[in-house]
C-alpha cells in the first residue's frame, strides 16, 4: 500500500472543499469496501483519502419526504435490506443490495459507493435505474440532482464534476404498485461478481422498463410503453421482439474470463425473459 | 476391554485456537530485527534476463539487500524433491510466471515492495509453452535445458519422463464393445485459506526456518544441503498449517529465504499473497485417453490409458504424482489385460504439485466417464457395470500390488441406498455413480516418542502436520486409549525438527496408520516398562502381570496405569519414555518401489438437475461412503470426506486456472477463480463409512481423506448426462459449458451430442 494523507472533513463544506482541492487525488472512504481492495493492491493510489463518515448530512438515513424516500450516502446495504419502505416499494432493489459480496462486505458497502465505484456489474445500478432514482450531489457550486440514467459513464467513472460528493439517493415512491424483479447471473451461488444483472420493472399502465449491466461499459436503461411486454393475451413472438431490440445495446466483452459473450448474449434473453415473467406476477400480486 | 477414546469423538485438539484466531500460523511469527522479503518477477512467464539493475531499488529508504542470482553460489544451487531441477533464483531465464529473478529484503513490507518495483530486470519476452500440443509440438522450445537432465533419452523433449504399467494380452481380448475417447483435467489451485509463509533466521547454531511445510523433516535436509550444514544446524520449525492439500509438501522459497538470511545476518520473512500463492503451486491438468473394451454383460475386457499430465517447468513431486496417479488408473475393478503409459510433460506454466487424490483424480474422471458411456451403450446402468467388474476382497486385481483389502460391494451398495438409486427419479433429475482408489503410501517412516510423566500425564511427540486433518485429536485418542489416560491431560508436540523425532512426510493419507502405529509402539514400550514396574512395586513376577489398554492385569486384579507409574516412579519422580517406529520397506522391483500399504476406496452417488435455459447444475443429493476399515474419530472422518468431496465439486464445477499466451494466469486472484462457498453446496451431503477392521493402522483403520475427491466429477457428469442427454468430456462442468453443449443439441438433428 502505497501511503497517503487520511483527512476526515467535519462538515459538508469542508469535504467538497477538500475534494475539489485535490481532484482525482482525493479518494472517498465510505464503506471502503472497494476502496481498501484497491489500496492493497495498488490500483488505487490517491494521495488523499477522504473518510465522510463524520459528515453530519452523510450519516445512515432512510427519510420519506415529498412522494420521494431518500437515502444517504452513508446508509449501508444491510440497513437499506432492513427498511420496511423500501420492502415495501422497491423489493427490487433489496434483491439487489442482498446480493452485495457478503455479509459482512454488506454490512459495511453503501448505496453511493456502489454506484460512485460504478462497476457496469453493479448490483444496485439496474433496480435504481428501473425505478428512476435520481442522485443528489452537492458541490462547490451548490446542490444538483443528476437522474441516475445521466449518473454513470464507464468503469470507475460518473458524471460527477471536481468537488462533488454524493449526498443521497432519492427514489420516487410510486402512487401505484410496481411490479419488478431483480435477477443476475454468477459462476456459483455464493459470493460473485455477476457476469449479468437485469432488472424489469412493470407498471399497471403496462409500462414495461428494463435495465441491465456487466454486459458493457455501462448499466442501462430501456422503456417500452406499448403495454405488450405485460400483457398476458399477447402472443410470446411479439414480447420476444420487443425484449430483443431493448437488449440490443448489450456488449458483452470478448476477453472476459467470466462468460463467453455468446453465452452472456443467450442468458441476458434468458433473464429478461424469466425477470419480466417475476415483474407481472408481481404486479399481479399486488393488485 | 472396550474403547473409551478411539471410535469417539472428543472435542478436536487446537480446534479451539483455530477457530478463535489464537493459533499462530508462520505469517503471525514476528522475530527482532526482522527484514521483509518482496519478489521480482517479470511480467510474462517465459523471458531471456539481459541485465538486473538494483541501483533504484537500493537507494530506497529501509532496503538492506537486493539479491540477485549473481549474490548466490555459482552455479546457482538447484533443488526438489525427485530432480534438482529449480534454481534459487531464475538463471538466465524465467520458466514461468511469478518465478522471482531476484528479491529485496527491507524494514518494511511496503519498503520492500516499493523497491522490488523498481528492480530493473531487461528481459526479452519469449514464447512459452503452456498446453500439452504446445509442449509436445516438434518445434516447441525445452523447457528445461537437457544439460540438467544428462544420460536421459527425453532430454531433447519436453517429456520429463513416462510410465508405462502394462498387463495380459490387449489385442487377444475378444469384446461386444470398445469404447474410446479423450478426457480433459483442467489446471486448479489448492487454495488453502493460509498463504505459503517462509521465515529464516541465522544463528549462532545455524539456521532456523519457519514454513508451513507439510514435510519439515524433508525440507531440513533440502535446506541442510543447500547451505552446507549439518542436520543438526538446520532447525525447521513448522507451526500447524492452516491447510495445505499437498501444495505445501516441498521446498518453494525457503532455500531463497535461507540465502538471504545468510547474506543480510538478519532474519527474513515473505509471505505470498493470495496470487503469489496461485503462482506457487497447482495440480496437474491432464488429457486422457481411455479405451475399454466390454462384453455385452458389461465385464471389462481390456483397457488402455494414455495420460498426459502437464507439469511447470520443474518437476518437485509432479513425476511421482503422474506414475502413482496412473498405475491404479483401472480403478477397484478386475481387468485382465490393460496397457497405461502416462507421460509427465513440461511447461511453462505454474510448478505443479502434489495436490489430494495425488494424480488418482485425474484419471479416475477418464476412465468411470468411459466406463458410464460403455455402460449407456450396453444398456446397463452405473450401479450394475461397477458391481460386476468390481473386485472381490482377497483379489489381485492390481498386478504387482496388494490384493483388495476391503469388502468395497459393501461400499458400493451403501451409496447406492443413500442416493435412492432405485426410487423412482423426478422428471429432469439424472443420476450417476462413481467409484475409485487411492494408494496409500509405498513406503514410509515415522518415529514417535511418548513420555508418561510423573502425575501421570502423557506428552506425544509425534512429527506429522497437522493442517487440518485433525493427527493431533487422533494420536492423543491412541495414547489416552493405551496409557489409560484422559484426553485433557496428553499433549501432542510436532512441527520442530529439533525436538520432535523424524517423520518422514504428512501425505498420503499415511499419519494415522503410520505415526499410529509409532505411538502404539512407543506405548506398548511403556506398557513393557511399567509390567516390571509393577511386578517390583508389588512383589510379583513379571510373568504374573498383563499391561493392556491403560491397565494393569495383577492376579489378584486391575490397576490403572497411572498408580503403577507413580508407585513405581517414587519420591524422585521423573517419568518413563517409550520410542515406537513405524517402516514401510522400499521394495526395488515394484512399479512403484513399494506395494500400497492400503486403499481408500470411495464411492460417490449424486442425485443432479440441471437448468437447460443456463446451464446451471443443482446437486440435489451427494452421496459419499468410504472403506476407513476403522473410524478412529469418526466425526473427523465424515468431516474429511464431506471436505474432500466438496472440494471435488471445486474441479467439478467450477475451477479452472485460465492462461494467456504470455503463460500468465488470466484468472489470477479470489475474483475470478472460483471455488465452491457454503451456498454452493449440495442440497444433501449424506456420508457414512464402512468399518471392518481390517486395515494396517491402529485397531484395523485405514488411512483416509483423499478417497470422496476422486469420484465427484465422473458422478456429477454421470447424473448430467443422464438429466440432460449431454455428455461433456471437459471439466469443470460450467453452466456456459452446459449451456453450450445443450445449444448444439439443439441446432443438431441428432438427439444426442457429445461436447
Amino acid at each position: 500500500m502505497r501511503s497517503f494523507d487520511y483527512q476526515r472533513p467535519a462538515t459538508l463544506t469542508d469535504a467538497v472543499a477538500l475534494l475539489e482541492r485535490h481532484g482525482p487525488e482525493a479518494q472517498i472512504l465510505a464503506g471502503g469496501t472497494d476502496l481498501i481492495i484497491g489500496l492493497r493492491d495498488r490500483t488505487i493510489q490517491p494521495s488523499v483519502v477522504a473518510d465522510l463518515k463524520q459528515v453530519p448530512e452523510l450519516r445512515p438515513a432512510i427519510d420519506e419526504q415529498d412522494g420521494w424516500l431518500s437515502i444517504s450516502a452513508g446508509t449501508t446495504m444491510t440497513q437499506i435490506s432492513a427498511h420496511p419502505a423500501i420492502r415495501r416499494h422497491f423489493m427490487a432493489l433489496v434483491e439487489g443490495a442482498d446480493v452485495v459480496g457478503s455479509v459482512q462486505i454488506r454490512n459495511r458497502a453503501t448505496l453511493a459507493g456502489n454506484i460512485c465505484n460504478a462497476s457496469p456489474a453493479a448490483d444496485t445500478a439496474p433496480p435504481l435505474l428501473v425505478f428512476g432514482a435520481r442522485v443528489l450531489v452537492e458541490g462547490p457550486a451548490g446542490e444538483r440532482r443528476i437522474p441516475i440514467d445521466e449518473f454513470f459513464v464507464r468503469s470507475r467513472e460518473t458524471t460527477l464534476l471536481r468537488g462533488e460528493l454524493v449526498k443521497s439517493i432519492e427514489l420516487p415512491v410510486p402512487r401505484e404498485p410496481v411490479g419488478a424483479a431483480y435477477l443476475r447471473l454468477t459462476r456459483r451461488r455464493g459470493t460473485d461478481l455477476a457476469s449479468i444483472t437485469l432488472c424489469c420493472g412493470v407498471e399497471p399502465s403496462g409500462s414495461t422498463r428494463l435495465a441491465y449491466g456487466s454486459v458493457g461499459p455501462k448499466p442501462v436503461l430501456f422503456t417500452d410503453k406499448s403495454g405488450v411486454l405485460a400483457d398476458p393475451a399477447t402472443a410470446e413472438d411479439a414480447k420476444l421482439a420487443i425484449l430483443e431490440e431493448m437488449l440490443s445495446a448489450a456488449s458483452p466483452s470478448p476477453r472476459s474470463v467470466r462468460a463467453s459473450p455468446q453465452y452472456r448474449r443467450a442468458m441476458l434473453r434468458v433473464l429478461a425473459r424469466r425477470g419480466l415473467r417475476a415483474a407481472v406476477e408481481r404486479l399481479r400480486g399486488a393488485a | 476391554m472396550s474403547m473409551r477414546s478411539v471410535g469417539a469423538s472428543p472435542r478436536r485438539v487446537g480446534g479451539h485456537g483455530r477457530v478463535t484466531g489464537q493459533q499462530q500460523y508462520v505469517a503471525d511469527i514476528h522475530l527482532p530485527d526482522e527484514l521483509h522479503v518482496a519478489l521480482v518477477t517479470v511480467d510474462c512467464a517465459r523471458a531471456r534476463i539481459i541485465s538486473v539493475d538494483r541501483s533504484a531499488a537500493e537507494r530506497v529508504p529501509g532496503v538492506r539487500l537486493v539479491m540477485t542470482a549473481d549474490d548466490l553460489p555459482q552455479p546457482v544451487p538447484r533443488f526438489g524433491p525427485q530432480f534438482r531441477d529449480r534454481p534459487v533464483l531464475a538463471v538466465g531465464e524465467t520458466k514461468f510466471h511469478g518465478e522471482p529473478v531476484a528479491a529485496v529484503a527491507a524494514e518494511t513490507k511496503d519498503a520492500a515492495d516499493e523497491a522490488a518495483r523498481l528492480v530493473l530486470v531487461e528481459h526479452e519476452e519469449l514464447p512459452p509453452v503452456y498446453t500439452i500440443a504446445g509442449a509436445l509440438d516438434p518445434a516447441a522450445p525445452l523447457v528445461q535445458d537437457p544439460a540438467l537432465r544428462a544420460g536421459d533419452a527425453l532430454a531433447e523433449s519436453n517429456v520429463l519422463a513416462e510410465h508405462r504399467y502394462e498387463w495380459g494380452d490387449i489385442e487377444a481380448a475378444t469384446s461386444d464393445l470398445v469404447v474410446e475417447n479423450i478426457y480433459a483435467f483442467p489446471m486448479v489451485t489448492h487454495f488453502a485459506i493460509e498463504p505459503h509463509a517462509f521465515i529464516a533466521a541465522p544463528g549462532e547454531e545455524g539456521l532456523t526456518i519457519w514454513s508451513s511445510i507439510q514435510h519439515p523433516y524433508w525440507l531440513q535436509r533440502i535446506i541442510a544441503g543447500l547451505v552446507g550444514l549439518p542436520l543438526a544446524r538446520v532447525r525447521v520449525i513448522a507451526p500447524d498449517p492452516g491447510g495445505a492439500f499437498g501444495g505445501k509438501q516441498h521446498a518453494k522459497f525457503e532455500p531463497l529465504m535461507a540465502f538471504m538470511a545468510l547474506r543480510a545476518g538478519r532474519p527474513v520473512r515473505l509471505v505470498l499473497s493470495l496470487e503469489e500463492t496461485f503462482q506457487a503451486a497447482r495440480r496437474n491438468s491432464a488429457e486422457i485417453r481411455v479405451r475399454t473394451g466390454l462384453r455385452s454383460d458389461g465385464s471389462i475386457t481390456f483397457r488402455e490409458i494414455h495420460a498426459d499430465y502437464l507439469l511447470g517447468p520443474y518437476a518437485d513431486i509432479s513425476d511421482r504424482v503422474v506414475g502413482k496417479g496412473s498405475y491404479p488408473g483401472n480403478g477397484p475393478y478386475r481387468v485382465p489385460a490393460s496397457r497405461i503409459v502416462a507421460r509427465a510433460i513440461l511447461s511453462h506454466t505454474t510448478p505443479s504439485t502434489a495436490f489430494r487424490g495425488f494424480g488418482a483424480p485425474q484419471v479416475n474422471w477418464a476412465v468411470e466417464s468411459n466406463l458410464d458411456e460403455g455402460a449407456k451403450a450396453l444398456g446397463l446402468d452405473g450401479l450394475q457395470i461397477r458391481l460386476r467388474n468390481l473386485a472381490r476382497r482377497g483379489e489381485k486385481f492390481l498386478p504387482y500390488d496388494t490384493p483388495a483389502d476391503g469388502d468395497w460391494q459393501q461400499t458400493v451398495r451403501r451409496a447406492a441406498e443413500l442416493v435412492g438409486w432405485d426410487t423412482e427419479l423426478p422428471a429432469g433429475h439424472g443420476r450417476g455413480i462413481a467409484l475409485g482408489i487411492k494408494l496409500g503410501p509405498t513406503t514410509g517412516l515415522s518415529h514417535a516418542t511418548v513420555r508418561f510423566l510423573a502425575d501421570g500425564s502423557v506428552l506425544v511427540f509425534a512429527g506429522t502436520s497437522d493442517m487440518g486433518q485433525g493427527s493431533r485429536t487422533i494420536f492423543a485418542q491412541i495414547a489416552s486409549e493405551e496409557m489409560g489416560v484422559p484426553l485433557d491431560r496428553i499433549t501432542v508436540v510436532s512441527g520442530d525438527t529439533h525436538v520432535v523425532p523424524y517423520d518422514q512426510q504428512t501425505s498420503a493419507a499415511r499419519s494415522s496408520v503410520l505415526m499410529g502405529n509409532a505411538i502404539i509402539e512407543a506405548c506398548r514400550s511403556l506398557h513393557g516398562q511399567l509390567r516390571d514396574m509393577a511386578a517390583q512395586a508389588y512383589g510379583l513376577d513379571p510373568q504374573e502381570v498383563r499391561v493392556e489398554r491403560g491397565v494393569a492385569h495383577l492376579p489378584d486384579g486391575e490397576v490403572p496405569l497411572v498408580e503403577v507409574l507413580q508407585a513405581g516412579l517414587g519420591t524422585l519422580g521423573g517419568e518413563l519414555i517409550g520410542n515406537g517406529m513405524a517402516r514401510k520397506e522400499a521394495e526395488p522391483d515394484h512399479p512403484l518401489g513399494g506395494t500400497a500399504a492400503f486403499y481408500e476406496l470411495n464411492c460417490t452417488a449424486i442425485e443432479a438437475t440441471v437448468d437447460d435455459e443456463t446451464g446451471e447444475v443443482v446437486l440435489v443429493r451427494h452421496a459419499i461412503v468410504s472403506d476407513v476399515g476403522r473410524a478412529l474419530n469418526p466425526l473427523q472422518v465424515r468431516m474429511q470426506d464431506e471436505g474432500a468431496a466438496i472440494m471435488g465439486l471445486g474441479h467439478t464445477l467450477m475451477e479452472h486456472l485460465i492462461y494467456d499466451e504470455s503463460g500468465r494466469i488470466r484468472n489470477l486472484g479470489a475474483i475470478d477463480y472460483r471455488i465452491p462457498t457454503a451456498k454452493d453446496l449440495p442440497l444433501e451431503v449424506l456420508s457414512d463409512v464402512v468399518e471392518n477392521a481390517d486395515g494396517p493402522g491402529p485397531y484395523g483403520a485405514k488411512g483416509m481423506s483423499e478417497g470422496a475427491l476422486l469420484c465427484v466429477a465422473p458422478a456429477v457428469a454421470a447424473a448430467v448426462q443422464q438429466a440432460t442427454g449431454v455428455v461433456i468430456r471437459d471439466l469443470p462442468l460450467t453452466p456456459q459449458r452446459i449451456w453450450e453443449a445443450l445449444d448444439e443439441r439443439r441446432r443438431s438433428p441428432s438427439p444426442e451430442v457429445v461436447s
